[in-house]
């Protein structure tokens, strides 16, 4: 059984958020609702001013504090591949996920849009439950609700599931799923294999001869807000330099 | 000849009184609530102001949490005297079970609302068993609290003189562990700094207590004709006494938790308590802390005042407001700073108005509860004659 991980290094990646449109597109994701973005930081005023950006997916955390307070277990952990995922079957929409989750990775469909115009009202979804009807609908055959994998309906809570309807169709005990091997290229995930930069490496974090775990230790992974207890399966390279993310308070004042 | 103006005991003087009461509240519930339901209907949660940039709980959650406590702490103090067999205060036991239950129907009304599939909570959650989760604990103990509350309240209606209920004894301990647990919910959330600590269930504790306290003063008074001396001897001798001291130590209590972690947020540099600053720079919080404790605090504090009807229901309604914006300010506050939600969401706290349904869902949550109240005072005989 793998634990599938992530791995992105901050050194090479350009912001450019094509991960963040791989998996728009992949995941039949409204846009500005991401489910992977990249998060832009700036400090300062031109000429002395300092960008610095972060690409945020899911942390698919070890410990996940989503999990422990769903009340009526939708977020689970699978336990074939070690993600966390949402059956929306059974999601009552009380955003408790939301507001547990410490790094603010998970989205509810049905409230005014944070960025306009609103291409909801675009692409009106039919029946009851279905909030839009996205013109990059996923195939049907791939869409599973119990496991948060399709066009989300009204009423749930969404989020990144490391397109584990690809991972999950990978050969069993390969060690990396990388878009540049033509075995594993379409099983890797969305994000990860449109990495123009290769800033992204996704792999078996419990397979010691993985690539994504060779890549922790020589280079130093770092995990985001480690005090939480969460544990991500996500790993950043910084290259050793300054804190990841700045906090709101650490950040100069402009 | 008893009148619509007649509250002086007259038996149909408070009949017409109590169906005035309901007749107002139900005319609150179908314009507010019938706003609300045809703003939900027509765009769904988009008639909430709550985003996907981080305040993901408005105000329907405000709402829902303190009419829930109010009932909560209205059994606790009922419980004064079926539990602990304090004789002054079987005035108004009968009245605290009451208001318990209305306050209950208008907190889950407004929930409901808020849900988006609220039913499916009802199976999903006792048959997943996810005992991690402190909101998995609330949504039974609600549920078994609420059948319980209605079974006393049937049996207190078919008994015209108040005894003690053994019944009270689970109901009481019922409300207590749904008290502590809602302050778990958000004691326990260690990634919002705001919220995170030990004392927050103790807080929601002492804050239900002295909410409970202020709807029975107010309630009592209402019950009255808000004539002090239109009461039973008991009934205001227990208002002068005893119900009025211990509302002024709960009110000193509530001041002291609420001023100390202001004050240590607002000193602390940790990275999420920023939001006390921001908290502590606007108006609402001084009118939360000052006009609506401090005042209260010291019209309990002095014996001419303390026992003075106006200053009762004065302080009564100024602490119902206060505990309001208190429960406001923490429930919205703990969501400000931003996580990592998204590049759209640059600011340094994330701004959150309620929407006009969301204030229709407060008018709604107050008419249900005071419809249910003034029904049960009207024709089932729920309202204390004292
Ligand atoms: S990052 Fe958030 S949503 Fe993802 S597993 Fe961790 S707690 Fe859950
Ligand atoms: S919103 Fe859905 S997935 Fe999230 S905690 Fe509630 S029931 Fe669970």
């Amino acid at each position: 059984m793998a634990k599938w991980g992530m791995v992105i290094d901050l050194e090479t990646c350009t912001g450019c958020q094509a991960c963040t449109t791989a998996c728009a597109m992949e995941n039949s994701r409204l846009p500005g609702e991401n489910w992977q973005d990249v998060l832009f930081y700036s400090e300062g005023d031109y000429p002395h001013l300092n960008v610095s950006w972060l690409p945020r997916p899911c942390m698919q955390c070890e410990n996940p504090s989503c999990v422990s307070v769903c009340p009526t277990k939708a977020t689970f952990v699978d336990e074939g591949t070690g993600v966390v995922l949402v059956d929306w079957n059974k999601c009552i929409g009380c955003k408790y996920c939301m507001v547990a989750c410490p790094y603010g990775v998970r989205f509810y469909m049905d409230e005014a849009p944070v960025v306009e115009p609103d291409v909801k009202a675009a692409f009106p979804g039919e029946g009851r439950r279905q909030v839009w009807n996205p013109p990059f609908r996923m195939p049907d055959e791939y869409a599973d609700p119990s496991k948060g994998i399709g066009v989300q309906p009204k009423g749930v809570v969404s989020k990144c599931t490391f397109c584990h309807h690809k991972i999950t169709q990978a050969p069993e005990g390969v060690a990396d799923l990388d878009e540049d091997d033509p075995e594993t290229r379409e099983f890797t995930p969305a994000c990860v294999r449109v990495c123009a930069p290769k800033a992204r490496f996704f792999g078996d974090l419990d397979n010691p001869e993985s690539n994504v775990n060779r890549l922790i230790a020589e280079k130093g992974g770092v995990r985001l807000k480690e005090e939480t207890g969460n544990r991500p399966k996500v790993y950043y390279l910084s290259g050793g330099g300054s804190p990841v993310v700045p906090g709101q308070r650490s950040k100069r004042r402009s | 000849m008893a009148s619509i103006t007649d509250f002086s005991g007259g038996h149909s003087g408070r009949e017409t009184q109590w169906m005035l009461h309901f007749l107002i509240s139900l005319t609150i519930v179908v314009v507010a609530g019938g706003y609300a339901v045809w703003q939900i209907m027509t765009l769904g949660h988009a008639a909430f102001n709550t985003t996907n940039a981080g305040i993901f709980w408005g105000l329907p959650i405000v709402l829902y949490d303190y009419f829930l406590l109010t009932s909560t702490g209205l059994v606790m103090v009922a419980a004064i005297y079926h539990v602990l067999g304090v004789e002054a205060f079987r005035p108004v036991a009968k009245r605290c079970l009451g208001l318990a239950l209305a306050g209950l129907m208008g907190g889950v009304a407004v929930l409901f609302l808020e849900l988006s599939n609220p039913l499916m909570a009802l199976w999903a959650t006792p048959l997943n068993m996810q005992t991690q989760s402190p909101l998995f604990w609330k949504i039974l103990l609600v549920g078994a609290y609420t059948v319980l509350l209605a079974i006393v309240l049937f049996n207190s209606i078919k008994q015209p003189t108040v005894r003690p209920n053994p019944l009270v004894w689970p109901l009481a301990l019922l409300a207590l562990a749904i008290t502590l647990v809602a302050g778990s919910v958000y004691g326990m959330m260690a990634m919002r700094p705001m919220w995170f600590g030990g004392e927050i269930p103790v807080v929601f504790l002492i804050e239900s207590l002295v909410g409970a306290l202020a709807f029975t003063m107010v309630f009592s008074h209402l019950a009255h004709g808000f004539r002090h001396d239109r009461m039973s001897d008991e009934l205001r001798w227990l208002f002068e006494g005893p119900l009025a001291r211990l509302f002024g130590a709960l009110i000193a209590l509530h001041f002291l938790l609420h001023a100390g972690r202001a004050v240590t947020g607002w000193w602390s540099n940790a990275e999420g308590l920023q939001v006390w600053d921001h908290m502590l720079s606007g108006p609402l919080f001084y009118i939360g802390l000052g006009v609506c404790t401090l005042v209260p605090l010291v019209l309990m504090l002095l014996p001419a005042t303390r026992s003075n009807g106006l200053a009762q229901v004065t302080s009564g309604l100024l602490v119902m407001i206060g505990l309001f914006i208190a429960r406001y300010e923490f429930i919205i506050g703990g969501q400000q700073v931003p996580l990592f939600k998204g590049s759209w969401v640059q600011t340094q706290l994330i701004e959150y108005t309620p929407s006009m349904t969301e204030w229709a869902l407060l008018g709604l949550g107050i008419g249900i509860a005071n419809m249910v109240y003034g029904f049960a005072a009207w024709k089932l005989g729920g309202e204390d004659e004292a």
